[in-house]
């Protein structure tokens, strides 16, 4: 189990053939996965025409228009494609677990993580979702007034890419659990989605307890709503320390540090579930 | 009859079973009205934009809603198991009508999320968001004999995505698809009133609007008294019409697998 012996140019190979694999079966059902792309795209609509009929009606909310909402609200979409793209298997880790999966890669001479990361992209889920957000932030990156100077531009990029590290790293959390055999997907989904769900509109709607729920619990705020402050400078900033939006990355970083030393001591004391099932 | 009951109180022990799925589902609703009202709330701090009774009957439209999403909630995926694995061949050979018993089973998880979901939570989001009372005692039968026809509508709109699965095999698309349309267009997440007209005129040709918001406005007593029996005939005559539908797709649906041969 030495991940030395590869370089990191065999190490992309690898990652290439697999990505190959993957897009071969997802073809192989072209307008299933297709129809499915788009329930996803059209199930994620659902909370945009929300915040669009909300403010045809009502133009702004607590100063909050509606580009500046849908921006907010694309950041999310943007950040969880780029998780399902690149973290499909951490997702799923827990049936991997289940259904002994986990045991094939145990035998493969390459490194667990690497191979998890590697063997199972969502193109649906990235599509639906990748959609939805690409449609938000080409509607309002420019209406909401921001200038892509190369500052800028740097600083969405590491956002963005945080943003779905430390999605990545809170599945991986509950991923960790299901080495001792506790089943935590209900939770999972019950914690992870609603926060996703209040996370969708600014913070400053919610009473002092959810804020400091989504930036010190389930860190939802560095995902969105922090970053889109570091573009639109609203004047709620003044309620927040302003280190908050530069601290994304650092947060994504000091999550996955954590949530890598849970798996190494996981994947120590791990025994098989026993014969993979169909 | 007595054997159709007997589907009924197995479904309801059957979700007996799940029960970290059920306080989910609790918890979960609780979060999503917790959300919308809070934005509702944030609205209407903006100004005068709404005044307080508005917002009041808003929060109660709110939690209406989402409570009666919660119980109306169906498992969407019982024909397409059946119908993958094979097991409908079964269910096809016994003496029972398969729709009858597909809908008693519905009815004990109706049943079950009445009394284990709706109750908790209705008085945990009575106390915690406020809501306002029935209008009146006549408006509350007027309410339930509504609310049971919203389910209908929705049960038979269901049934109609649930016989797809003959010719698609997997309907999680489809069923996706028709929960995006139900949340918009049924005024399930953001009231009638508030949409524009031109999406209204499109609603009002369509089932979507008697399934939550027919019921809610005659609790609150929003429908003036002349309306109700009309929008109710209206929720009686869509009940029909899918029903028909739903049925006409289920014998072609039976002569097809008949073809198959098994």
């Amino acid at each position: 189990m030495t991940l030395k012996r590869y370089s990191l140019l065999d190490l992309t190979k690898i990652f290439i053939q697999y990505s190959k694999l993957n897009l071969k079966s997802m073809l192989e059902y072209k307008l299933d996965r297709s129809l499915l792309a788009f329930a996803i795209f059209c199930r994620e609509m659902v909370a945009v025409v929300v915040i669009i009929l909300i403010l045809s009606r009502f133009l702004h909310i607590r100063g909050w228009d509606l580009n500046e909402m849908l921006f907010l609200y694309s950041f999310l979409f943007l950040s969880y494609s780029l998780f399902v793209f690149l973290f499909s298997g951490i997702r799923d880790f827990d049936q991997m677990v289940y259904s002994g999966g986990l045991d094939r890669f145990l035998t493969r001479p390459i490194g667990i993580m690497f191979q998890i990361v590697a063997s199972r992209v969502d193109y649906p889920a990235t599509l639906g979702h990748g959609l939805v957000g690409v449609i938000l932030f080409l509607k309002t990156s420019a209406a909401v007034g921001i200038e892509w100077t190369f500052q800028n531009v740097v600083y969405y990029i590491i956002a963005l890419v945080s943003g779905s590290l430390i999605q990545a790293a809170l599945f991986m959390f509950s991923a960790c659990a299901s080495f001792w055999a506790f089943k935590t997907e209900n939770l999972r989904n019950l914690v992870f989605f609603n926060a996703r769900r209040i996370a969708g509109y600014p913070i400053t709607f919610y009473p002092a307890m959810i804020q400091k729920l989504l930036i010190f619990i389930v860190p939802f705020t560095f995902v969105n709503y922090f970053p889109t402050l570091f573009f639109l400078r609203k004047e709620e900033s003044a309620m927040f320390w302003e280190g908050y939006i530069y601290l994304t990355p650092v947060v994504a970083i000091v999550l996955l540090a954590a949530v890598y030393q849970l798996w190494r001591f996981g994947m120590r004391n791990y025994s098989s579930t026993g014969n993979e099932a169909g | 009859m007595r054997a159709y009951l007997e589907f009924a109180k197995r479904s309801f022990q059957n979700n007996l079973v799940y029960r970290l799925d059920y306080i989910a589902g609790v918890l979960n609703a609780i979060v999503m009205i917790f959300v919308n009202i809070s934005i509702w709330k944030a609205v209407n701090e903006d100004g005068d934009s709404i005044e307080s009774i508005q917002l009041q009957i808003l929060v109660t439209y709110i939690v209406l809603s989402f409570l009666m999403q919660l119980i109306y909630t169906m498992d969407e995926y019982i024909v397409e198991n059946k119908v993958r694995s094979g097991t409908i061949s079964m269910d096809l050979l016994k003496p029972i009508n398969f729709r009858l018993y597909l809908f008693s089973m519905h009815l004990g998880t109706l049943a079950f999320r009445i009394i284990m979901q709706f109750i908790p939570a209705f008085i945990v989001s009575a106390y915690i968001f406020r809501i306002l009372p029935v209008f009146s005692l006549q408006m509350f039968f007027y309410f339930l004999l509504s609310a049971i026809m919203g389910y209908l509508i929705l049960y038979n709109l269901n049934y109609i995505v649930w016989m797809s699965t003959f010719w698609f095999y997997w309907s999680f698309s489809l069923v996706t698809i028709k929960d995006a349309l139900i949340m918009v267009l049924s005024g399930a997440l953001v009231p009638l009133w508030f949409m524009p007209t031109w999406l209204t005129d499109i609603i009002a040709f369509t089932p979507f609007g008697y399934i939550f918001s027919t019921p809610i406005l005659i609790y609150l007593g929003m429908m003036p008294e002349s309306d109700i029996f009309d929008n109710l005939t209206r929720q009686f005559v869509w009940i029909v019409i899918l029903f028909l539908v739903g049925k006409g797709l289920w014998l072609m649906a039976k002569n097809k697998l008949v073809i198959q041969g098994g």
